[in-house]
């Protein structure tokens, strides 16, 4: 059927579209160009309404077994924010690690059609493919984590070639079957297994004898060599450490000039100035970030609240379990892998650190110039939950707003902030590249984001209103891959997504001989049960696969 | 003013949560009001008449007649007056409550006395498992008041208890005391295996000597302890045995633990 959307005020940065009426015709679940003379089976008038592609979320937490143990972990959580069955929604609970239902319709009723899942790690991939396939209403991909697994760091450390790590490289993303590759704290997660409690950018990792700087330099080119489009998904060194900036300043210079994306950089932004040696480095961080266009960045902002911070950072986490919110924590090994930490934690706005925390987040977005390259999360759940997405835009696009919040916080934290002098006001064009055009080419979607012929139909309108977090918690309507999901920010109607996929080219039979052996001796699953199938994500006809093309343009 | 009555007219297929029918929630409220009030019973909300017949307007003293076991939540976060239970109480007797008082005249389901700030409970039969605990996940289970229990308590008893007093006249099951980090359990029968598990600080009284004591508690020999007579005393003005006890308790055997944890906690058992 042919439905026709007529006269809405599309705002399509991937085509430069900016605020023009124009009509969008939907077909088969994917946006056609105008037909001539066809009548529409449908049509909807959005005259005065904003029309925008389906939301990106590039960075959130919803799958894999760190997002189990927070559930495990907080039982509070759940019975606090409990959801009654009501209508085509089922009943559900959880306001930082909501389920995996209540995740769907949380983010559809918001208007977001997509979600990234960062941190796969392979011998999890397979429960965290099973978590997102129950999540609705979106589609979903993951990024899987390699750099502190045994297997890399041997190869690292005994001399193989590029080559032979970019094979591994790739049999990876094909056996768990994700988009990306991301690291994190290189090499640190191993090297706390051997009882280092840190690990700076050139330190070395006391066994394998390698450096962060090694591990990062080796996988982002990889990725790159491979022609995977999401350059290497990095959750860098030294997370939370006053001073850590110089750390992140090392990293982007140390890539040379490798596309590299960063991560959550508002936990890697702290300077040591001032009486509490804990400052700021949101200035120097964006003058790297605007003169290296080979960095891109997400912001991972901190909104005041109770939520639980999950990472694959074992290392870091232990670290700061002495702050865990009600005195609960799991950190963990996971076999050959990595690592796991979950800390409960509560932001405060009375609090220095947390409230220069939320500061140094929102001046990093002010500062960074291009839109195009830095995206706007929370890294649910471990700033804030996403469902404060709404809030987050709101500050971004109204500066009395924010400087209201600004002056509410506590205020050594805000003397020692610039964001009060900063009078950048985000506009509903910006909005859509970072959090739509920009995320989809970052991540390589041909066929997301924007609003041209052949996309997939996955659409938002919203209501202009002058309070920005009302008009983006409540959109008028939801399309998915053409059908309406969500109307005036009610579910009517239950689609399950797609999975985002690349396959990169390269030679399987020399380095499977060697996993093989390797998973025998080492591993508690056999290599061809590691390995994870078409049929197993395609197979109860609900999700269905997306190959993105590798390549370098 | 009569007391404000709600006698249970079906018979319940479904447990039925019974949380807002107490005398903070029901201040000021006409008995039409009262009436209309929806309650949970299993998956759908039905009117409070459509389960009780009422009668009665003191809202300060409220009585549930032929009560049953599926009455969950009763006095849940109430603050002052009287709730009376002629019969069984569910699940969650008492839960939170910060003042008042609960009397029931049967026995009750799990977590009676859940997470209590303050107030005094009296169960006139037995308590289930985790009597004055605190939900799964949180830290802290009682934290304050008096339960009186005349028949048995199931195991977990106080479990992460923190202050306040949990009487049993009956016998109690395993793992009383578990992870407690203050307060005061008393037994007058048996107690089930495990006394005191991972206790941090508190005291377990023991009125008989329990079958074993944990490995992990050091025995501390007798000692004639001069605050005992004191306790005992302070509970005379409470409908318990326990108060007529503090002319015969004196000495008593000292066993510290558990000292797999902080170690700081007791178990005393009554030589006399």
């Amino acid at each position: 059927m042919l439905t026709k959307l007529t006269g809405g005020k599309v705002y399509d940065p991937a085509h430069g579209v900016n605020g023009e009426v124009r009509d969008l015709w939907i077909q088969h679940g994917r946006i056609v160009a105008a037909p001539g003379d066809e009548t529409p089976g449908l049509e909807y008038d959005l005259r005065g309404k904003v029309v925008m592609a389906g939301a990106i979320d590039m960075h959130t937490h919803i799958g894999g077994g760190k997002v189990t143990i927070a559930r495990n972990l907080l039982p509070e959580d759940h019975r606090g924010d409990p959801v009654e069955r009501e209508g085509l929604m089922r009943a559900g609970c959880g306001h930082a690690v909501p389920s995996t239902l209540t995740t769907g319709y949380r983010y559809a009723e918001m208007g977001y059609t997509s979600g990234f899942e960062p941190a796969v790690l392979p011998i999890n991939a397979r429960q965290a493919h099973h978590e997102m396939a129950d999540v609705p209403l979106m589609d979903v991909g993951g990024y899987v984590m390699l750099g502190s697994d045994d297997y890399f760091l041997r190869m690292l450390s005994s001399g193989k070639s590029q080559e032979e790590i970019n094979n591994y490289v790739a049999w990876t993303i094909h056996s768990s079957q994700t988009i990306g590759v991301k690291v994190v704290n290189p090499g640190g997660i191993s090297a706390f297994k051997f009882n280092q409690r840190s690990l700076d950018l050139d330190e070395q990792h006391q066994y394998y004898q390698v450096t962060p700087r090694q591990v990062l330099q080796t996988l982002a080119r990889a990725v790159h060599e491979l022609g995977v489009p999401h350059p290497l998904h990095v959750h860098g060194c030294n997370l939370g450490v006053p001073g850590n900036m110089q750390t992140t300043l090392d990293t982007i210079s140390g890539i040379e000039g490798l596309p590299m994306h960063l991560t959550h950089i508002q936990f890697h932004s702290y300077g040591t100035e001032g009486d509490r040696k804990f400052s700021s480095g949101a200035a120097q961080i964006a003058e790297a970030f605007n003169k290296n266009k080979n960095i891109t960045l997400d912001v991972g902002q901190v909104l005041f609240g109770a939520t639980v911070t999950a990472s694959g950072d074992s290392q870091r986490q232990f670290a700061n379990s002495a702050h865990a919110h009600n005195g609960k924590w799991v950190c963990m090994d996971i076999e050959c892998d990595a690592g796991c930490g979950v800390v409960p934690f509560k932001y405060r706005d009375k609090n220095f650190v947390n409230a220069l925390q939320w500061a140094i987040g929102l001046e990093t977005f002010l500062l960074a110039e291009d839109p195009w390259r830095i995206f706007l999360t929370t890294d649910h759940p471990n700033g804030a939950p996403f469902v404060m997405y709404p809030h987050l835009i709101k500050l971004l696009m109204n500066k009395s707003f924010r400087n209201e919040k600004l002056a509410s916080i506590n205020p050594d934290a805000a003397a020692l902030s610039t964001l009060g002098t900063l009078d950048r006001e985000y506009s509903l064009y910006e909005i859509a590249i970072m959090t739509r055009a920009g995320a989809a080419r970052l991540l390589g979607l041909k066929d997301r984001g924007h609003l041209g012929a052949g996309a997939g139909a996955d659409i938002t309108v919203y209501s202009e209103q002058e309070d920005q977090e009302a008009m983006f918690a409540k959109p008028d309507y939801v399309f998915k891959d053409g059908e309406l999901v969500v109307k005036h920010g009610e579910v009517v109607n239950i689609v399950w997504g797609n999975v985002h996929t690349v396959k990169p080219e390269f030679d399987r039979g020399p380095i499977e001989k060697d996993l093989k052996d390797y998973f025998d001796r080492y591993l508690t699953m056999k290599l061809d049960n590691f390995i994870i199938r078409d049929e197993e994500i395609e197979g109860d006809g609900r999700s269905k696969i997306i190959v993105h093309p590798c390549g370098r343009a | 003013m009569s007391t404000l009555t709600f006698t249970l007219k079906i018979s319940l297929q479904q447990r039925v949560d019974v949380s807002p029918l107490t005398p903070d929630n029901l201040a000021g409220k006409s008995l039409d009001e009262i009436a209309a009030i929806e309650l949970q019973n299993g998956n759908r909300k039905v009117r409070a008449d459509a389960i009780f017949t009422l009668s009665g307007d003191d809202h300060l003293n409220i009585v549930f007649k032929n009560a049953l076991d599926k009455l969950d939540y009763i006095g849940k976060g109430n603050s002052n007056g009287e709730i009376s239970v002629e019969g069984d109480g569910g699940a969650y007797l008492g839960f939170q409550l910060q003042g008042g008082t609960i009397n029931v005249t049967g026995s009750v389901g799990a977590y009676a006395a859940c997470e209590l700030r303050n107030g005094v409970i009296n169960i006139g039969g037995n308590a289930g498992d985790f009597l004055g605990a605190a939900l799964p996940g949180n830290k802290k289970g009682m934290q304050g008041g008096v339960v009186i229990v005349k028949g048995n308590a199931g195991e977990r008893v106080g479990d992460h208890m923190r202050r306040g007093s949990i009487l049993i006249e009956g016998s109690a099951g395993a793992y009383l005391g578990s992870r407690m980090t203050a307060g005061t359990i008393a037994v007058l029968g048996e107690v089930g295996a495990y006394p005191g598990y991972a206790m941090k600080r508190g005291t377990l009284l023991l009125l008989t000597a329990p079958s074993a004591i944990p490995a992990t508690f050091n025995d501390c020999g007798t000692h004639t302890l001069g605050f005992l007579p004191l306790l005992l005393k302070g509970l005379q003005s409470y409908q318990t045995q326990f108060g007529a006890l503090a002319d015969k308790v004196k000495r008593v055997r000292r066993y510290a633990g558990d000292m797999s944890g902080a170690g700081k906690g007791e178990i005393l058992v009554s030589e006399s």
